[in-house]
């Protein structure tokens, strides 16, 4: 008995240890994404944020889209490894019908 | 067909075509827009899709209980300017109307198209809206004309339900009440937006949903 024990808390922790490792690479990751942060002017409702969202969601490069609507800000997560110049930022907020101030960039 | 078909049939349609605002006339680009009117003296049903933020095309169906006519139609939609600033947007639309029209009790159906300009100006906190319409329907012109002011009594984030709280003045010079103020509460929240209002003058309710996609 004590050895089926032994081998099952073996196997469990065989099976177990990637999954966690995987975990916690996945964690490591997403801390280490690059966020933009950029500064538009008009955005002033909830249906702005969502055309940002809409538009900026569909880019390869990005991983997740927040909106600051006090702060009129679009925080942008990239996926990791991922790019996008500030070029390619003001064509999007322009797709979205607002005006881009500034971009500015955060590696965690 | 009564209005409560009318209002059932743009219902269901709206059901259909899916569950999921903003008054604007276009939306995101590749977005889909399904809006109802209801405030006792028409009803109109409108669907477009907007390939671009500034343009959207799609059909337009109204009935017109105070003029007695009703009219089926394409439209396209166009934002001819937009300001953005640090705390307010506004914006100058165009729309153009072209389809069939006829009067209510006369089978005949005539060529029939309206021209329409409106303007907002917004802010978290205010809101001021004007549109005005003018339809040629073959056998009767007509026009009418709105405003609105809105103010939020609080400011929500991104995600929240958003409450306004608004008055329209319409004049319409063919409607046996030309002129009406009707209070009106909006709620927005996610991508579905909804206002209930109440016209005094002519005991009437206002009933318009927008659903985005």
């Amino acid at each position: 008995m004590t050895v089926f024990k032994s081998a099952f808390i073996a196997a469990a922790l065989v099976v177990a240890a990637p999954v966690s490792f995987a975990e916690s690479a996945e964690t490591e990751q997403a801390s280490n994404a690059t966020q933009i942060i950029a500064k538009v002017n008009g955005m002033v409702c909830d249906f702005c944020a969502r055309a940002v969202t809409k538009v900026f969601g569909k880019e390869d490069a990005v991983e997740s889209v927040d909106v600051d609507l006090d702060a009129g800000e679009i925080r942008v997560a990239l996926k990791n490894g991922a790019t996008i110049s500030d070029e390619r930022v003001g064509e999007l907020v322009k797709k979205s019908g607002y005006d881009l101030v500034s971009v500015l960039r955060d590696t965690a | 067909m009564s209005r409560f078909c009318y209002f059932l049939c743009v219902a269901l349609l709206a059901l259909f075509l899916g569950q999921t605002a903003d008054a604007r006339p276009v939306s995101y680009p590749e977005g889909w827009t399904i809006m109802q009117h209801n405030n006792g003296d028409f009803s109109s049903a409108h669907v477009h899709y907007s390939p671009t933020f500034q343009d959207s095309f799609g059909i337009y169906s109204e009935r017109n209980w105070a003029n007695d006519w009703q009219f089926t139609g394409v439209q396209y939609n166009r934002l001819v300017k937009r300001w953005n600033t640090s705390d307010s947007q506004a914006n100058l639309y165009f729309k153009l109307g072209a389809g069939q029209a006829d009067a209510f009790g006369d089978s005949d159906e005539s060529l029939a198209g309206f021209v329409d300009i409106s303007a907002d100006w917004e802010t978290r906190r205010w809101f001021l809206a004007y549109d005005a319409r003018a339809y040629d329907l073959g056998f009767d012109q007509d026009f009418r004309q709105f405003a609105r002011l809105g103010v939020a009594p609080y400011i929500g984030d991104y995600g929240d339900l958003h409450t306004w709280l608004m008055v329209q003045v319409d004049h319409d010079p063919e409607s046996d009440t030309p002129v009406t103020a009707t209070p009106l509460i909006r709620f927005f929240y996610d991508v579905q937006l909804l206002e209930i209002g109440y016209t005094p003058e002519t005991d009437r309710f206002m009933l318009n949903w927008i659903i985005r996609l």
